[in-house]
């Protein structure tokens, strides 16, 4: 388990709080549907802070999958980079204090941060209660797995359309069909 | 009189704001509200009772594990499904290593910042610092050289604004008390502890299937399988990681956590005189040592009331009711009716202000917590409720080592019921459980051997199994404190869920008859050094290891970090 991840794409949200949950979504239907290079590790993050810190410094580079507040309109898609990532995650008043913003905190106190932090997200319509997204996040979910998979192209990991989807090989295919994502 | 607003709390999970009046120095009066709703119950409803664990589960990001247990607990209960041994011990691992890595990401990395202050270090002697380490501890690491280097590394954090967690803190203040060695000791423990907590918790990878949430829950049982020759089970090696684990917590927890503790606590002693609250302490029990209906549990449950430890009552679950007369509900029978969670209503009704705003209506509903109350009146949970009722009901280990902490701090059991008293209890019962947990793998590991390898009720799996209509409670003690989930299972679906969490049961509200709930007693004469500072009323309310799981997480683009101090 001390190996090294060359690529971690980490989904981030909560699927009971609607929009919230795109990131979610998004990497169930990445893990549905392609079939991962060797290398690529997807992982359904939820809302754990700390106890994902042992995958993200362990890993080279790493695709954040969220939801985004930002400019433009709900499903709009946002890619944040390099310098902006800090503040992204840092520069909030989130409810969320010891989320995403104290992993890679920590990650960088224990000077193991990733080579490279992509956030890929979508722009949320509302973040209340409940076990779906709103139509106009919902309907940009296939883009945004689409710029993951385009990024890990980029990266040399192309991810390649899975014809059969093996449920037996899915760890995650019971969850995900149970929680609707 | 001056009025004191901070929203939000940070360093926690989830939305908490404190309002308080400032009178002479002190406290005078307090509120406490939970900003965010959290209605997972009416989600739930109409779902399959055997998928409700997987929902409950994302309620919040910090204690994933916990709203699982309660949750098969209660459908288990409902159904009259019977987990066999394994998936009790399975369980009580699971438990154990999730409490244990709480207590300590909580003492490093939620409230030592509380105590310990960071600019100061950068003060310190590394020699004189490496010569207290080494007269409290014989840890290892605590070489001049080794402190430089820390130092070195938070100058240049320091220097390039990246402060991270360590930012938007009140450096400097005058109620920081420790010498600028012991803050340069404590900031190299907070990164020890760190990246011990990311080792120690492998104990939940390798028994959830490898995947972050764990999955290996399942109603009537646990989904991991046993076998000590199969590969991709629990096996032997399974155990011998384990035991890895296990002794490098215990040697963490005594030789980093204790000693860290009780120098810390040394310089506070003012604060065992600070915090106590409502005096009542609640505690379901947690730990189940055999497979009986009733089972003997390793942390006895038990209620003190008035901080009399001379009487521990039986707890008894038909005495939970909450009241909704100060929060964002309504109940068919009105503000003052009160119900038990068999009965309970989640049916939000916001009247608050529109947000932004200076003040919320104190005297009307301002919380979106409920009001708890066993027999009528509020209980504080958590890890002091369960040192007190097991040092009260004279649980040895418990009895042991509170005694000792109480003698090398020079002070008497009373300096328990406060915010010091908290924080130490929390310690103690790391240790207790780092102690106890390998017991949970000997016997794992004993069951291997004998060849009982069963981890689940299949009898109870299909709903035609079920009774048409019933109810059932499950029960767990959480890090935070007790935390029960309610479920009437009928015709096969959830018919009403409700979860009685153990911040509800601290962090709530006024109830009907007006009675502050335990943050809000717990403020009460709390000294107040810089009303624009208020960093005792983050120490007081840290000490309850606060988490409102509303684990929403949105990234902002726009925003920045604040937190808002309002004082007029």
């Amino acid at each position: 388990m001390n190996d090294r991840i060359p690529v971690l794409v980490l989904g981030l949200g909560n699927v009971v709080c609607t929009d919230d949950g795109a990131g979610i979504a998004a990497i169930h239907k990445l893990i549905r549907e392609y079939d991962l290079p060797e290398g690529v590790l997807a992982v359904d993050g939820g809302t754990l802070g700390l106890s994902l810190l042992p995958l993200v410094d362990s890993a080279d580079q790493v695709i954040l999958v969220d939801a985004v507040s930002a400019e433009g309109p709900p499903g709009t898609l946002v890619r944040i980079e390099g310098d902006d990532v800090a503040p992204a995650v840092y520069e909030r008043l989130s409810p969320h204090q010891i989320g995403v913003a104290d992993l890679l905190a920590g990650a960088s106190l224990l000077d193991r941060y990733p080579d490279r932090v992509v956030i890929l997200g979508v722009v949320p319509d509302s973040i209340d209660l409940g076990t779906e997204r709103t139509p106009p996040v919902e309907a940009s979910i296939p883009e945004l797995v689409e710029r993951v998979v385009q990024e890990l192209t980029s990266l040399g990991y192309p991810p390649v359309r899975s014809e059969n989807h093996d449920e037996a090989n899915d760890s995650y295919a019971h969850l995900a069909r149970t929680l609707g994502v | 009189m001056t009025h004191i607003v901070v929203d939000p709390v940070t360093r926690i999970e989830g939305h908490l704001r404190i309002e308080a009046e400032v009178d002479g120095g002190k406290v005078a009066n307090a509120w406490s509200s939970s900003t965010m709703f959290r209605g997972i119950e009416i989600i739930l409803q109409g779902r399959d009772p055997r998928d409700a664990w997987a929902f409950t589960q994302r309620i919040c990001g910090v204690c994933t594990t916990v709203h699982a247990i309660a949750s098969i607990r209660a459908v288990e209960d409902a159904i009259g499904a019977k987990p066999p041994p394994n998936a009790r011990l399975l369980r009580n691992l699971i438990i154990a290593a999730q409490c244990i890595q709480d207590h300590v990401i909580h003492f490093y990395h939620l409230h030592a910042l509380d105590w310990v202050d960071i600019v100061s270090a950068l003060e310190a002697d590394p020699k004189a610092t490496s010569d207290l380490a080494m007269s409290i501890s014989d840890w290892g690491k605590s070489s001049a050289t080794y402190f430089k280097g820390i130092q070195d590394r938070v100058k240049s954090l320091v220097e390039r604004g990246q402060l991270g967690p360590f930012a938007n803190a009140y450096w400097g203040h005058p109620a920081y008390k420790l010498p600028p060695e012991a803050n340069l000791m404590a900031v190299a423990h907070y990164l020890e502890a760190l990246d011990w907590q990311r080792e120690f918790i492998k104990m939940h990878a390798i028994l959830g299937g490898k995947n972050p949430h764990l999955q290996s829950f399942l109603v009537g049982g646990m989904a991991t399988p046993v076998d000590p020759n199969h590969q991709a089970s629990l096996n032997i090696h399974t155990i011998a990681q384990f035991k890895k684990l296990i002794a490098g917590a215990q040697e963490f927890v005594s030789k980093v956590y204790i000693p860290d503790l009780l120098a810390v606590a040394s310089f506070y002693k003012d604060w065992a005189g600070i915090g106590a609250g409502t005096g009542n302490y609640m505690v379901f029990g947690e730990y189940p040592l055999s497979d009986e209906a009733d089972p003997e549990k390793f942390l006895p449950s038990g209620i003190i009331r008035n901080r009399d430890l001379s009487k521990v009552e039986d707890f008894d679950p038909s005495k939970i009711t909450e009241a909704i007369k100060h929060s964002w509900y309504e109940y068919d029978g009105g503000d003052d009716q009160t119900l038990h969670p068999s009965q309970g209503q989640t049916k939000p009704t916001y009247t608050g202000p529109e947000p932004p705003y200076e003040r919320l209506n104190t005297d009307g509903k301002y919380s979106w917590l409920k009001s708890p109350r066993y027999d009528g009146v509020p209980m504080e949970v958590g890890p002091l409720a369960r040192m007190l009722v097991a040092y009260a009901r004279g649980h040895e280990q418990v009895k042991g080592l509170v005694d000792a902490v109480l003698g090398k701090l020079e002070v008497g059991p009373a300096a328990l019921f406060s915010t010091l008293g908290r924080v130490a209890a929390r310690g103690i019962e790391t240790k207790i459980l780092v102690d106890k947990i390998g017991d949970f793998t000997d016997e794992l590991a004993a069951n291997m051997g004998k060849g009982e390898l069963r981890i689940h009720d299949n009898s109870k799996w299909e709903p035609a199994s079920w009774p048409k209509d019933s109810m059932g409670a499950g029960f767990h003690e959480a890090p935070r404190g007790s935390l029960s989930h309610w479920v009437h299972v009928k015709d096969g679906k959830i018919a009403r869920y409700q979860c009685v969490v153990p911040s509800t049961w601290n962090a709530g509200p006024r109830d009907e008859g007006e009675t502050p709930g335990p943050y809000e007693a717990a403020l009460l004469g709390t000294p107040i050094a810089n009303p624009e500072q208020p960093i005792e009323i983050l120490r007081t309310v840290h000490s309850f290891d606060p988490c409102m799981a509303c684990g929403v997480h949105v990234v902002d683009t726009g925003g920045r970090e604040v937190t808002r101090v309002k004082v007029r």
